[in-house]
């Protein structure tokens, strides 16, 4: 198990790596910025288990929180929603620092 | 930029979410009972049965029922896996219809 490379509070980008077949990221969080919530450990790839490829090198499960706003045009829910979910690490770039 | 997946319906339109109570029949009971199986005994993981639902047909996926999309991965599953034979489940299924029963069949 390596270092993971980001903590808890990085910012983010959900990437759109445009992979065919079975994906855990859904469609409308690609392109988000987030923050890293926690790390969740290592897994073997699910994208990978999915075909029967079993027993591949672990890779870093990041929890990422987006804000519900950032995600939903029009949003009437109040400004502090959130949204969590698990996002493995080669779907994730870091992103700049928000702009004070 | 690869399809959006059948299951990757986040923020579409939906309605409202049903709130009846649903009681499992027997058959269900036993199908996911079969599928955590097979899932202790490593011969299909979660994440092939996700792979297998998504690989079905849209029509098929979005007629079908909860439980029946299940009894249908695990087969085809476990034929693609070549554990079972599609051949030997039809004349074994055909015999217990044909019978009424599945004992002693």
């Amino acid at each position: 198990m390596s270092e993971p490379k980001y903590e808890p509070g990085d910012r983010v980008q959900i990437l759109d790596i445009g992979k065919p077949g079975h994906v855990r990221t859904p469609t409308y969080v690609r392109h988000k910025v987030g923050v890293i919530e926690r790390y969740c450990g290592d897994f073997e790839n699910p994208e990978d288990k999915a075909y029967g490829r079993w027993g591949g090198a672990p890779i870093a499960l990041y929890r990422v929180r987006l804000m519900q706003s950032d995600l939903w045009p029009g949003y009437t829910g109040t400004p502090n929603d959130v949204l969590e979910l698990e996002i493995y690490d080669h779907w994730l770039a870091p992103a700049a620092e928000e702009a004070a | 930029m690869a399809d959006k997946l059948i299951t990757d319906i986040g923020g579409e339109a939906a309605g409202d979410v049903p709130r009846d109570d649903y009681n499992m029949l027997f058959w269900e009971k036993q199908m996911i009972a079969t599928f955590n199986m097979l899932q202790t005994k490593q011969l299909v993981v979660t994440d092939e049965y996700r792979r297998i639902v998504e690989e079905m047909p849209a029509d098929y996926y979005k007629n079908s029922t909860f439980y029946g999309r299940r009894l249908e991965g695990i087969v085809a599953l476990l034929i693609e896996k070549g554990i079972i034979d599609r051949e030997a489940l039809k004349e074994r299924t055909k015999a217990i219809f044909d019978a009424g029963t599945r004992d002693h069949v």
